[in-house]
């Protein structure tokens, strides 16, 4: 009865808010109506900057997993003096606010530092000017988003990789006669699944909830929609809330069918890892 | 040519010499074992060949090819790790296909040798399941059958019955064997058992700190161990330590004991030896019986000890005899005639010359074996 009991207070703590925004969202002051949703789908801002943070973060989630999970097998198989660096600099994002890494990125690509330049070998000149000037773009945002989002891919990536005996593995289809590519593809990856949609699913929603790399960059996206609608009209921004839960909502159901649908079946461990990722 | 032919294969890990020059020849067909303790090299070596380390020094040759900086998806080895390392994701066909599939080979050539490999290994009902459906036994079977899928030139198996329970063992070695006879199938196997060794080689590497101590046919390493590591590694065995008094006769004195030994020519009064003699060479009476005409020859052995402990191991029963200030004998009789010898009973322990064995011991040697007397005897 007691075990009841807490668990309806924990579904109240969780719901209540939600419950309450959602019926903010849909009262207008002498009722209930659905207009505040007829204003959001009407509000041609609201398609284009879902859009572009939908498309934002899908880049980001790629080329972060792209990225990421290559590199932490190369490091679990090849070079395990390195993981203590990997592990280092998996954190470093946690330490530095994204306020501070957004200033560091406009200050490199923006000033004409001669050290900078040199230290980085002529890249930052190149893609501080013209014709690959990435100043204040959706590219380096994304780039951004990368780093911001690096904690999250690493760490359930490497995970897996530990989970399996990735060297044995990796050792028994050499001996099969596979190459590195192939049984990366075919051997660790579909073992590592479940680690890399975590990575993907963690980087996917950071990068759709990011507010402060965008307002500094001044690229109008989602959130910066969201907390522009909030200052003019408390009840579109409550629907608006609703809205981007349900999306996200979709995407982690997305995601567990995904698992579910593994060769092999997901795991009771996996379950669980999935259940720690909501 | 040998089939396999390793010259001067040395390896170091940092500071570490973890094989040193070593020179193996293995013959088609054969069974060869490499068995030593943990830490001895002998994985590392199995490794070198199949291509996962690369040797500092030292030429790998596989049927004349020189192929010690091949690859290791480029050498025609099949391996069995001690942990399956089945692709947990794949059913146990899948597995079994795998390099066959890497070789382009057609799906119906595929499922054709899919399927006799899977009734080689006494698993033809289990070609659907996942490996985390399967026992230990069955995922070591299985990962045997996708080994020889790929049809390699020789099949290197790495402690591949470590990690299954006794009897599954047994059971396993014996179908290793059988199958590695019914496919000619030149094979490398690395344990630290030596009991599995015994029973499954042609030929037995003893290896000790990188270097092989002993390398010859089972019976041989059992019977006439060259080196002092052999005789200790392989088999229980009791030690004694002493010097040959009159080499032409057989007669050395170990401490306070004069001891009968084959006669050893080519030894000098002086010389110092280790006699090693196996427990089931040794018999035991009562010590206040009368010793039998044969026992008591001049030319037999006789020491008086009182039992402390008794192990029952089935056909046979385990002795470990006190002799002299805390030093034990350990002697092995049959379990029915064992009945009537308990424990503080004073007895006396037999045997004959020819149970005896005997390396002449370096200066090196009498060290090592001083310092490790007590685990030996």
């Amino acid at each position: 009865m007691t075990n009841r009991i807490v668990l309806a207070l924990v579904i109240l703590y969780l719901l209540l808010p939600l419950g309450a925004t959602l019926v903010f969202g849909i009262s207008n002051g002498n009722g209930i109506g659905f207009s505040s949703y007829q204003e959001i789908f009407s509000d041609h801002d609201f398609s284009a900057t879902l859009l572009l943070s939908f498309e934002l973060a899908l880049a980001s989630t790629v080329l972060a997993v792209v990225l990421i999970t290559p590199t932490a097998y190369w490091v679990q198989l090849r070079l395990p003096q390195a993981r203590p660096m990997m592990d280092f600099l998996a954190l470093v994002p946690f330490a530095v606010p994204a306020i501070v890494m957004g200033f560091g990125l406009i200050e490199v690509y923006s000033g004409n530092n001669t050290l900078l330049s040199i230290l980085s070998l002529g890249l930052v000149p190149l893609l501080s000017n013209p014709p690959f000037n990435v100043v204040n773009t959706p590219q380096l945002l994304v780039c951004a988003y990368v780093i911001v989002s690096l904690p999250f891919v690493y760490r359930p990536i490497d995970n897996s990789l530990r989970a399996i005996n990735t060297k044995v593995l990796t050792e028994a289809a050499y001996s099969l006669g596979s190459g590195w590519w192939r049984t990366f593809l075919t051997v660790v990856l579909p073992n590592i699944w479940p680690g890399v949609i975590s990575a993907a699913l963690l980087t996917f929603s950071t990068a759709m909830g990011e507010f402060t790399l965008a307002e500094l960059f001044g690229i109008y996206t989602f959130p910066i929609y969201l907390n522009v609608t909030g200052q003019n009209n408390a009840h579109k921004a409550a629907s608006l809330t609703i809205l981007s839960f349900l999306l996200t909502f979709l995407c982690v159901l997305g995601i567990i069918f995904l698992l579910r649908r593994r060769p092999g079946g997901a795991k009771q461990d996996e379950r669980l890892d999935i259940v720690a990722i909501k | 040519m040998a089939f396999l032919k390793l010259e001067g294969i040395t390896k170091y890990f940092g500071q570490v010499t973890a094989v040193d020059h070593i020179n193996l020849s293995v013959e088609r067909g054969e069974f060869l074992t490499l068995l030593g303790p943990s830490g001895c090299g002998k994985t590392t070596l199995l490794r070198m060949v199949a291509g996962f380390e690369v040797p500092n020094a030292g030429t790998i040759w596989l049927d004349d090819d020189d192929i010690t900086h091949r690859p290791a998806s480029k050498r025609p080895m099949g391996m069995v790790f001690q942990s399956y390392a089945l692709f947990p994701h794949m059913t146990a066909e899948q597995n079994i296909t795998f390099g066959m599939s890497i070789k382009r080979l057609p799906k119906d050539v595929m499922q054709q040798r899919c399927a006799e490999l899977l009734k080689l290994v006494g698993l033809s009902d289990k070609g659907r399941s996942y490996p985390h459906q399967l026992s230990g036994g069955q995922q070591q079977r299985i990962a045997l059958a996708r080994a020889l899928a790929v049809e390699p030139k020789v099949l290197l198996l790495d402690e591949p019955l470590s990690a299954l329970d006794a009897k599954v063992r047994v059971t396993l070695r014996n179908e290793i064997r059988r199958i590695q006879q019914q496919l000619r199938m030149t094979a490398i196997y690395v344990t630290h058992d030596q009991e599995e060794a015994l029973a499954i080689s042609d030929r037995i590497a003893v290896i000790a700190k990188g270097k092989i101590e002993q390398l010859d046919y089972p019976e041989e390493i059992y019977s006439n161990p060259r080196t002092v590591f052999a005789a200790t590694f392989v088999g229980t065995s009791n030690h004694l330590q002493g010097v040959v008094t009159f080499p032409a006769e057989g007669i050395c004195q170990a401490e306070q004991y004069t001891l009968h030994i084959p006669p050893m020519p080519h030894l000098h009064t002086g010389d110092r030896v280790l006699v090693i003699v196996r427990p089931e060479g040794v018999t035991i009476q009562e010590a206040n019986e009368t010793i039998d005409s044969e026992a008591n020859s001049a030319t037999g052995n006789h020491i008086t000890g009182v039992i402390e402990l008794r192990t029952f191991l089935g056909p046979f029963t385990r002795f470990h005899v006190s002799i002299d200030e805390g030093k034990t004998f350990t002697a092995d009789l049959p379990s029915q005639q064992a009945r009537d010898y308990y424990v503080a009973q004073k007895v006396l322990l037999s045997f004959p010359p020819s149970a005896c064995q005997v390396l002449p011991l370096d200066a090196r040697e009498v060290e090592a074996e001083h310092l490790t007397e007590g685990e030996k005897v």
